[in-house]
């Protein structure tokens, strides 16, 4: 079929193959978020020791199914003091900010069509970590809109709060990925993929994850934050805000605020598996190196890559239902004084290596991070700053007499 | 000397000017009518004269006409909707329609880095701020035009400007403003050894040896700017803390005062 469209029509074997991958991956979207929800419940319910849905098809498997349908049928309430149009379009803004995320990530290295190799990746641009952080940063649009549009006060504090931390969390995030550019020399992510695919003394995975373990952590932190997830869930604290945000919301609108937060999760899973854990590559399996493009290696890369983002979606959740949340200027202070200062020493460290030729050096590399690991828990331990949002010197509050009296017991 | 496009644009833009300067609220007495009829007579003028001139060859061009005439309504938009947040919303939009046109000029890192800072955190601030400023209905302040004579004339120096610039280009080469527009970006292409490399390494050469004074230059004014900003917004605290007696970490919780 491929050879008749390329005769036929003068189109690119490349260009088939995007289009059928990405009409693919976003259909597969649609559902893997789905079933992310249905996931999510199952795991709470096991984490608190319970059944969780059980109720619809075998295992509660239909659950997603019977969701849609109640999503769809349910009264679409538009309340009377909303701003209608931007009520109505943000929901799509962040529907569509997490569905295209997806075109940059690679997903199955590159398949051999009769004499041509072609990507198993929607687009392989110059600058496909930039367009992935691009359409990332414009996730926030979708929560601010939401949360001004609909006009009223537990909504507009969500969308003040979400506007804070994002544009906060989005510093560490961006510099922990400076050091992956820095360290791969390139912003093509099925490079920085083939990259990683190399040994260290013969067994160990060149991941960057062995490289900059710290860089790791941090991101997969802030990616929580920019995701809006527990412990970073402020901008929809049920206990405070009703619902945050999305509390106007109902029926399809609010599913589809609900889905984007999913896809959020399955982009920034996807990309930290691309920069940190070697994307579709995985050691030791002739089928997942960068050689193999025969059909079934391609199937076997997207299952890698597939099972490395289910580990990430199942950490997000378990400490979803494992952590309780932040109090607002915890969340500030974590970015702005701790996170921020130590990335910045990773990426001096970066550039440091990378000027004296070390940069892939996993020796100097993990040195130097276990030296900024040292910097940071002494600091932290000797500066004893006490982590609270309490004003020093508001007058104290008078105690009963009853209070000393048992304090004297 | 023969009059040429820009001649003709020159006239089409001091019409415009005129009705937009009726347009704007004065405050007093509107001529809202008149200055309605001059402006569209300008614009189905300019729309005439410039319309003879697209010539969609490829889809590259068609691409071009589509994304300049989001970004140019869009433009519009920006500074006649009466709400700030929508206001601020249409400034994304001409961000990410100008970004479509680098792309199609092959100036990808240009396109993303623009999405980036602009659509990305820029205007993210800036929503931040309207969101808590923003009154009910605008104060009159708002709703006037302060210097309306002075803020056309240089509205129409500056498109005259541009005119001009037009009718040289239309003229010159014969050919139509989208054709004539560079295929590579004009700083990639000006970088003599970026033929073999990507858009990002190009830039990233011009801007550490070519441009290295004024980057870090730039580098240095933002960084004032923000040190400045921190000095403006510090709250004067009194510089005495009272020193408070702690509660010993074990027996926090273990006694609770009586009403």
């Amino acid at each position: 079929m491929i050879e008749f469209l390329t005769s036929q029509f003068g189109v690119s074997a490349q260009f088939v193959v995007s289009v059928v991958l990405a009409l693919v991956v976003i259909g597969a979207m649609q559902g893997g978020v789905a079933y992310c929800i249905y996931f999510e419940r199952k795991i709470s319910a096991w984490i608190q020791d319970r059944y969780g849905p059980n109720r619809v098809g075998p295992l509660g498997l239909l659950q997603p199914v019977a969701d849609g349908v109640k999503f769809f049928f349910k009264e679409d309430v538009v309340p009377r003091h909303v701003d209608k149009v931007l009520f109505i379009l943000a929901p799509g803004m962040i529907m569509f900010v997490s569905l295209i995320g997806f075109a940059a990530i690679p997903w199955g290295g590159q398949l051999q069509l009769g004499e041509k190799l072609v990507n198993i990746q929607v687009a392989n641009p110059d600058i496909g970590l930039l367009y992935i952080l691009g359409v990332a940063s414009m996730g926030v649009y979708g929560v601010v809109i939401g949360g001004w549009a609909s006009n009223s006060k537990y909504p507009f504090f969500g969308a003040i709060r979400a506007t804070a931390q994002m544009i906060s969390y989005e510093i560490p995030m961006g510099l922990c990925i400076l050091v992956v550019v820095l360290t791969m020399g390139t912003l093509r992510l099925e490079d920085i993929t083939q990259l990683q695919t190399g040994y260290w003394l013969g067994f160990i995975p060149q991941w960057n994850m062995f490289l900059h373990p710290l860089a790791f952590l941090i991101l997969f932190i802030c990616v929580l934050a920019e995701a809006n997830r527990a412990p970073f869930d402020l901008s929809e604290a049920e206990q405070e805000l009703v619902g945050g945000f999305h509390t106007e919301y109902s029926a399809l609108k609010f599913g589809m605020f609900f889905l984007a937060e999913y896809g959020h999760m399955i982009t920034s899973s996807a990309l930290i598996t691309v920069l940190f854990l070697g994307g579709w590559h995985l050691p030791w399996f002739s089928w997942t190196q960068p050689e193999a493009t025969q059909w079934y290696a391609v199937v076997a890369k997207m299952g890698v890559i597939s099972a490395k983002i289910v580990v990430f979606l199942f950490l997000m959740m378990w400490i979803r239902w494992t952590l309780p949340r932040f109090r607002f200027d915890q969340l500030m202070r974590l970015a702005w004084q701790r996170l921020i200062p130590v990335t910045l020493a990773l990426f001096v460290l970066t550039v440091g290596l990378l000027y004296f030729g070390l940069h892939r050096s996993p020796v100097w590399a993990l040195s130097g991070n276990a030296v900024i690991v040292v910097v940071m828990l002494v600091s932290a331990g000797t500066v004893g700053k006490e982590v609270t949002g309490r004003q020093p010197n508001l007058p104290r509050i008078q105690e009963s007499p009853g209070a000393a009296a048992l304090a004297g017991v | 000397m023969t009059p040429t496009t820009g001649h003709l644009l020159y006239l089409v833009f001091a019409l415009g000017g005129v009705g937009v300067y009726l347009l704007l609220p004065k405050g007093r007495g509107s001529q809202v009518r008149a200055g309605a009829v001059l402006g569209g007579l300008a614009l189905a003028a300019l729309i005439s004269v410039l319309a003879t001139r697209i010539v969609v060859t490829n889809s590259t061009t068609a691409f071009f006409y589509v994304f300049s005439t989001i970004a140019m309504l869009g433009a519009v938009r920006v500074i006649t909707h009466t709400k700030p947040v929508y206001s601020a919303l249409y400034f994304v939009l001409v961000v990410i329609s100008v970004a479509a046109l680098l792309v199609l000029m092959q100036a990808e890192f240009l396109a993303i880095a623009l999405i980036m800072v602009y659509a990305g955190a820029i205007m993210v601030t800036y929503l931040f701020v309207i969101m808590l400023a923003q009154q009910d209905t605008a104060p009159v302040c708002d709703r006037r035009s302060h210097e309306p004579f002075l803020a056309v004339l240089a509205g129409f120096v500056l498109m005259a400007a541009v005119a001009g610039r037009c009718g040289d280009l239309t003229t010159a080469s014969g050919d139509t403003i989208a054709q004539a527009s560079p295929t590579k970006a004009t700083l990639v292409a000006n970088v003599p050894e970026s033929s073999d490399v990507g858009n990002t390494t190009a830039i990233g050469r011009a801007v550490m040896t070519r441009y290295i004074v004024a980057f870090e230059i730039a580098g240095v004014l933002l960084l004032v700017s923000m040190v400045g900003a921190i000095a403006l917004a510090k709250k004067k605290l009194p510089t005495e803390t009272v020193e408070e007696e702690r509660t010993p970490i074990g027996q926090i919780g273990r006694e609770v005062p009586p009403y």
